[in-house]
């Protein structure tokens, strides 16, 4: 509970609209896309660095948790008040700062909710890639603190591969500044990479830098239809191998293809077991040639059905299918849990056969989507969070995907994070001594411990 | 009651959050129990018995445009405005209706009080409108922009049924409150069209209006009765389609009339039989080859998707095929056209900031579009798209104006 000389104060550095203690707003702060939920005692909204290291002189003075969240689309629990305190609510501080074309780079407010700043970009001519399955609600902010991948990740990387530079506010309210505006820095250690990824443990980001690409000028799709799953993931390890990269490289399974057809009627084949869709993109010649090769793969390897689009507008229609993925599978049960662990991509033929394995020996319904290029898996996990007993299945099977990608050298997460959803399976990626360094930094920029208290750093087995 | 249906969405809802920044009325807030998530959310709790429906609860359920666009883009499927809808009825008891609304669905549900009104309004309704001081809003919109009452109620300008010779078809016509009183070209656009189409229109005396400002704050006993007598009335096999020209009514006769009276345990089949047979003016006409009745005529023209006829009714191409078909009328699409303007009937008075911000971004599209005309099947949007636009020469219509003004 916060006392009332507290909240006075918060008051008078965001005035009342931009504090909500009541019911019903700390009810919509108790959860973000992850099942748990947990009430904070008050949802602060600051519009400026100024306030939002105001907001942290009176937290830190009176050791108040502080829990930083952008547009609540985590599927881990790391937004939320695992410890009560505060929620410092980021959707607010949403300004595009600046869009530089001369030295390709973008400023953005944390709150920028990534899908805008994208479109901003493209109207210059120039590309943010980074695109998590929720860019339309997840802000900037979420995006470093995560560091979100997503669909195009196979070929150009994830948010930390985009970072330049952050100005952050630490836990006791001062404000600094990591990295810069320039393509290369080599000056200290990266502090910017390192809070990449951190879930909000470290510090508030209040500004980010990013570095910007120019627009591709083509992209072609193409869809390949596959009768067995075995030969669907031999054609992705084969295209990898061969040192084509694709922009995106997607794998939906047959109950994915059947959920799909019950709900959008696309056309594809009931009898098939997987569907690959590819794209590639770059300028129009290399773009033509590669897709030929593609094709080429698909169907050597045993693809039994393989169109390439022709048109910017035969590219979406071939999108509609992985688009509506998601949303078709989800609408079969309740309760959808996407897993993430994610294998080196020689291993993908055999994750997936592992997990429609352990699917059936634990009764628990699977549909497995894949960013197939980087071995990042998408097992949906159907079921009613209200059955106990079938949530015990649920959370056995998800510890067998955990192990098995880390008998083969995975992660168990690969671009989710751990949040609370996973921080009891850390101790068998991490190492007691490198969990003991990762609790050394947060100690040397949260010494209170008031950042996001109840993250993974703190789970004890 | 909730139906056990609807209580059971809220369980399917998995919280993605997808339908936050669709969501116009959150873009403008951008706080979450003011998003589609957030509301469904608290909904549950409230089932649930976990949370008391407080006055802000309910504030909040009435700080949304029910625009659907959330149900749309839900993954999961939830149907997120029934819930809204079926809320706000479930609280009527507790909360009542504010002064202002009751006056307004007493004269909406009213046969006569209407035309009595239409009668007085008419007679002091501009001389007390001059007194308004200048500049003055309700809610968005100047006063100095709301439209002049009809002189005459149009179905009283028209005979029941408006023959022509060698009929090609047969309407029922609903008119609706707004073209009825407010928007009299509307109708005679339309009447004038299937004239000139060889359509007999049969305008059904007693038509009330259809109810759905009353039923979507909650009073749902209260339109009971002009659902049923619309119901009765429309349901009529001697025709080939019953055609509505307002967006909303088309909205109420094609589903929401069904969705309450079976909500509400009453016998939906003659709902469901009458909305299987509604058809927006749009839908009916493209059937038709305009071409041969039309001369050219030259404007720039852009169109505004209502909600209750692209979400609620999903319309969307047929309005853009009657406009794109008049010779001359350059055609140009806006950006988010599918947006909604904003409006949401009482909304806009009850949450004047949001709605002037929400139409702000409509204004704002339809200017950089160029267009000197908008279109709009709808005289909610029309009323708040106007009122907006502030001192912009650009012409609001129905599209069935401009049809009709390019008829030979």
């Amino acid at each position: 509970m916060l006392s009332q000389e507290v909240l006075k104060k918060f008051e008078s550095l965001v005035g009342r609209d931009r504090l909500r203690t009541s019911p019903e707003d700390l009810q919509t702060y108790a959860y973000d896309a992850y099942v748990l939920e947990y009430l904070p005692d008050a949802v602060l909204f600051p519009k400026t660095t100024a306030e939002v290291s105001q907001i942290m002189k009176v937290a830190s003075t009176h050791k108040i948790s502080v829990t930083p969240r952008g547009g609540g689309s985590g599927l881990g629990g790391g937004s939320l008040a695992k410890k009560g305190g505060i929620i410092l609510c980021f959707t607010m501080m949403n300004r595009i700062v600046e869009i530089n074309a001369a030295n390709r780079y973008g400023v953005v407010e944390p709150g920028v909710v990534i899908s805008e700043f994208q479109k901003e970009v493209e109207k210059l001519n120039l590309f943010y890639p980074p695109d998590p399955g929720s860019a339309t609600v997840a802000t900037m902010g979420g995006a470093v603190l995560m560091n979100a991948g997503g669909m195009r990740g196979v070929k150009y990387g994830v948010t930390r591969d985009y970072l330049m530079g952050l100005e952050i506010v630490l836990p006791s309210g001062e404000v600094m500044n990591t990295g810069g505006i320039t393509a290369k820095d080599v000056t200290g250690y990266d502090l910017t990479r390192l809070l990449c990824g951190s879930e909000g443990t470290l510090a508030l980001v209040t500004k980010i830098i990013v570095r910007l690409l120019p627009k591709p000028k083509t992209r072609r799709t193409l869809q390949a239809i596959y009768n067995r799953i075995d030969d669907a993931g031999n054609t992705v390890a084969k295209i990898i191998e061969a040192g084509i990269i694709p922009a995106t490289l997607e794998l939906m399974d047959r109950m994915i293809i059947k959920a799909l057809e019950d709900f959008a009627h696309l056309g594809l084949p009931l009898d098939a077991e997987a569907v690959l869709l590819i794209d590639v993109d770059g300028d129009p010649e290399t773009v033509e040639k590669q897709a030929a090769r593609v094709a080429d793969f698909c169907k050597s390897q045993g693809a039994r059905d393989v169109r390439v689009s022709q048109s910017e507008k035969e590219n979406e229609q071939l999108w509609v299918a992985r688009r509506s993925a998601f949303g078709a599978v989800a609408r079969l049960r309740p309760t959808c849990v996407i897993e993430d662990a994610t294998v080196p991509v020689s291993y993908l033929t055999s994750a997936i056969k592992r997990i429609l394995e352990i699917s059936q020996r634990n009764r628990v319904q699977i549909a497995v989507l894949a960013h197939a290029g980087d071995g990042n898996l998408h097992p949906l996990i159907l079921c009613d969070q209200r059955d106990k007993e079938e949530m015990e299945r649920v959370e056995k099977a998800m510890s067998e995907i955990v192990d098995y990608a880390m008998s083969v050298g995975g992660t168990l997460s690969g671009e989710h994070g751990i949040g609370i959803a996973k921080a009891k399976y850390l101790p068998r990626q991490l190492s007691p001594t490198a969990l003991e360094m990762m609790r050394a930094v947060k100690k040397a920029f949260d010494p209170q411990g008031i950042l996001n208290p109840g993250s993974f750093l703190e789970y004890q087995a | 009651m909730i139906a056990r249906e609807l209580k059971e969405e809220v369980y399917n809802c998995i919280k993605c959050g997808l339908c936050l920044t669709p969501c116009p009325v959150y873009k403008q807030l951008y706080y979450e129990a003011a998003s589609p998530r957030g509301k469904v959310q608290l909904i549950k709790s409230i089932l649930e018995g976990k949370l008391e429906p407080s006055k802000n609860f309910h504030r909040l359920l009435f700080t949304c445009l029910l625009c659907e666009t959330c149900t749309v883009n839900c993954p999961s499927g939830l149907k997120v405005d029934r819930l809204m809808k079926a809320m706000r009825a479930e609280l009527m008891d507790t909360f009542g209706l504010p002064w202002q609304k009751q006056t307004l669905f007493r004269l909406l549900k009213s046969r006569r009080l209407l035309p009595f009104f239409l009668f007085w309004g008419r007679a002091f309704g501009d001389t007390l409108l001059a007194f308004m001081p200048k500049g003055k809003k309700l809610g968005t919109i100047p006063y100095s922009k709301f439209p002049r009452l009809n002189p005459k109620a149009l179905r009283a300008q028209y005979p029941e049924e408006v023959k022509v010779s060698q009929p090609r078809g047969r309407v029922l016509y609903f008119t609706g409150c707004a073209t009825n009183y407010l928007f009299e070209n509307v109708g005679r656009s339309v009447i004038d069209i299937l004239q000139n189409l060889g359509v007999e229109v049969i305008l059904p005396r007693g038509q009330m209006c259809c109810g759905l400002p009353i039923f979507l704050a909650g009073a749902r006993k209260m339109a009971l009765k002009n659902i049923k007598k619309n119901v009765e009335l429309f349901n009529r096999d001697d025709v080939d389609a019953i055609i509505v020209d307002c967006a909303t009514c088309g909205a109420a006769l094609k589903k929401e009339y069904a969705h309450i009276l079976e909500e509400m345990g009453e016998n939906p089949d003659g709902a469901r039989a009458l909305g299987k047979r509604v058809l927006d003016i749009s839908q009916y006409l493209v059937r038709f080859d305009l071409a041969k009745v039309l001369k050219p005529m030259k404007a720039r023209v852009t169109y505004h998707d209502p909600c209750h006829l692209l979400r609620s009714q999903g319309v969307k191409e047929e309005p853009r095929i009657l406009l794109k078909h008049i010779p001359g009328v350059e055609f140009v699409e806006m950006a988010g056209a599918d947006v909604c303007c904003g409006g949401g009937g009482t909304f806009q008075w009850e949450h004047p900031d949001v709605s002037a911000g929400i139409s702000g971004n409509k204004v704002k599209s339809i200017k950089e579009s160029g267009a000197g005309i908008v279109a709009s099947g709808c005289p909610g949007c029309r009323l708040q798209i106007y009122g907006n636009l502030g001192e912009e020469a650009i012409e609001v219509v129905h599209p069935v104006e401009l049809l009709a003004k390019a008829l030979r």
